[in-house]
């Protein structure tokens, strides 16, 4: 098990600057899952600290030694693909053994290794199978058991569930992190989904635009966002986002609804955020209309228009509304967080 | 409606039939005229049922020189092949791989001396030839092989590199985070992955070594001769001796025949590679 620290990170290709000076760092054992939009910089960040993208500035630490200029070989990682990148020449057990045969480790050795890992991954009868006679999760489970059996010091994932179906996903979602869990090593997992990041991580790291937005455990920061962006990145559906103004004894939405919340600076226009299950149905609610209704059993999604802007709420109870009704809608739950308009950032 | 695509299909039909007859014609002539005498070959009409001979098969085998012909082809076509090769392989991987200073420059440059006619050049060739002054049988055959290298190189990088391009990058990054040095990732995960591409390869340079005429006619002496320039040895001041030139024509398409009945499945991959998505 290994530490990863990122001081004042920076990365640059040419004069365009993609990572503007990253500092966390990842405890030993931990599960932390880098989540952001596309393009925001994760993956660079990932295989940076694989060792196959250069480091422009700043500092990458793996158990308090700077591994900047060290080849990825000896930075004992190990890292699982998107597309795999299983060997398509090599059976499932060359391929994990791989690393193992570069590192000149003995046959039998190898034998054993590979033999453990594909026990822990439940792949032991298919370790004579070609990857293209594996089915998709076969594969998945294949990439991990190369990156075990390598019992490294980190283990890196890069989108690694993106391109299996939606149930396939949900059960290996399951599978990645026991595996962590009973092995016990410092993961670092890179995804765009919010929900993957929600369900498996110890810490999420949230990014946009090369930085570090929020970093914290997946609760604080669904409960405690620290700007606009975290806010409507984590939780699905997204939060509301809605004009108000700060006028004597509360908020008004530029609806005109009145949100009571003892707020200073009287005049000040803010943007108030409340999460789709903490809107709801009732008496003395102002008006929206339905556009579109979505039964999911457990619970019911709506998509109303509040004034000029777009408005969802999640109910616990099967309503019965149909598109073009007009329902009074009440926001005064006390679990609302209000950010400022220009900065973005937490009020 | 539902006539038009069977007119279309026997329009197609009969234009496959009169290419395939025009492809097949010249061999099936070469090859019924290899096994007739000089009677029969010039039969005021066309002769579909003869006594087939070997007599020109036999004159042509049994002359002591055609031993030395067959291995000078021989050398000359498996040694370049061999070369272009190696050199071509690592080249495209470079070319597809690397960022180099020049990368554009070569891979550009690389197509345009592709387009150079053979016989442009032999001019040139020539002049360097006699400046290099090779002479002997081994120091012609050796020269031979060496512009024989230089004239498939461009082609054979070019094939290679489409296959270099098919491989995931992600593959080479598997290997170096697993622990590849350069040459490793090379070695153990491009050049199996590789195979077909270099079958490819191989048979085109080896069909253009083994059957090229022009530069082997300038350039080497009697000893060093190779098959097709042999062939013009039965163009004598007696006359053109047919049927000899056929068996010989015949002998000679047999190595290519094999090594591409042997090698079709990968040709045929080769040639629909990036045909398809995915």
């Amino acid at each position: 098990m290994g530490s990863v620290t990122f001081k004042q990170l920076r990365k640059s290709y040419g004069t365009v600057e993609v990572l503007h000076g990253i500092d966390f760092k990842i405890e030993e054992g931990e599960f932390c899952i880098l989540v952001g939009a596309s393009g925001c910089g994760k993956s660079t960040l990932l295989r940076m600290l694989a060792g196959l993208e250069s480091v422009t500035s700043g500092e990458i630490l793996i158990n308090d030694k700077v591994v900047n200029d060290v080849r990825p070989k000896q930075r004992d990682i190990a890292m699982v693909f998107q597309s795999y990148a299983l060997y398509p020449h090599m059976t499932v057990a060359q391929n994990m053994g791989f690393s193992l045969r570069l590192a000149g480790v003995p046959k039998p050795e190898i034998a054993r290794r590979v033999g453990e890992a594909a026990g822990i991954i439940g792949l032991t009868e298919f370790l004579d199978r070609q990857p293209k006679a594996l089915s998709g999760g076969q594969r998945q489970r294949v990439a991990m058991g190369r990156a075990i059996v390598r019992d490294p010091q980190v283990f890196l994932f890069d989108e690694p569930l993106s391109n299996l179906d939606a149930k396939l996903r949900v059960q290996m979602r399951a599978e990645i992190r026991t595996l962590q869990q009973r092995l016990g090593t410092t993961t670092a997992y890179v995804t765009h989904d919010q929900v993957e990041a929600m369900t498996m991580a110890d810490r999420i790291v949230v990014m946009d635009a090369g930085i570090v937005q929020q970093q914290g455990a997946p609760l604080d920061l669904y409960d405690k966002p620290a700007n606009r962006f975290v806010a409507g990145f984590i939780g699905s559906p997204s939060m509301n986002f809605l004009d108000a103004e700060v006028v004597e004894g509360g908020l008004r939405l530029a609806s005109g609804h009145m949100i009571a919340r003892p707020v200073q600076d009287v005049g000040r226009k803010v943007t108030f955020g409340i999460r789709p299950e903490h809107v709801e149905v009732g008496e003395g609610g102002a008006e929206a209309t339905v556009d579109v209704v979505e039964p999911l059993g457990h619970e019911t999604l709506v998509q109303l228009t509040y004034g000029d802007a777009p408005l969802t709420l999640l109910s616990r109870d099967r309503l019965s509304l149909k598109p073009g009704d007009v329902v009074p809608v009440r926001m005064d739950n006390p679990v609302h967080h209000l950010f400022d308009p220009d900065s973005g950032e937490l009020i | 409606m539902s006539q038009a695509p069977e007119r279309t299909n026997l329009g197609h039909y009969a234009l496959v039939v009169v290419l395939a007859l025009l492809a097949t014609g010249p061999v099936y002539i070469m090859l019924m005229t290899s096994f007739k005498n000089q009677v029969d070959m010039f039969s005021r009409v066309p002769l579909w049922i003869f006594a087939p001979t070997l007599d020109n098969y036999s004159v042509v085998l049994f002359d002591k020189k055609f031993d030395r012909y067959l291995f000078n082809s021989l050398f000359v076509a498996i040694i370049s092949t061999l070369i272009t090769l190696a050199l071509a392989g690592s080249a495209a991987y470079a070319i597809a791989r690397k960022d180099f200073w020049g990368r554009g420059l070569v891979s550009y440059g690389n197509l345009m001396i592709r387009m150079v006619p053979p016989a442009v050049i032999a001019v040139p060739v020539f002049a360097l030839w006699s400046r290099w002054g090779f002479s002997g049988r081994f120091e012609e055959l050796w020269g031979l092989t060496l512009f024989y290298t230089a004239l498939n190189l461009p082609f054979a990088i070019w094939l290679l590199f489409s296959f270099v391009k098919q491989i995931p990058e992600d593959l080479e990054e598997a290997a170096i985070v697993d622990g590849a040095t350069p040459f490793q990732v090379f070695r153990l995960v491009i050049f199996p992955l590789m195979k077909s591409g270099y079958a490819v390869a191989a048979i085109f340079t080896f069909r253009i070594a083994w059957n090229e005429f022009l530069l082997a006619l300038f350039l080497t002496g009697r000893k060093a001769r190779t098959l097709p320039v042999a062939i013009q040895g039965f163009l004598t001041d007696e006359g053109v001796e047919w049927g000899r030139i056929m068996a010989m024509g015949t002998l000679i398409v047999i190595p290519s025949l094999v090594i591409t009945f042997f090698a079709a499945r990968q040709i045929i991959t080769g040639l629909t590679t990036g045909a398809v998505k995915g």
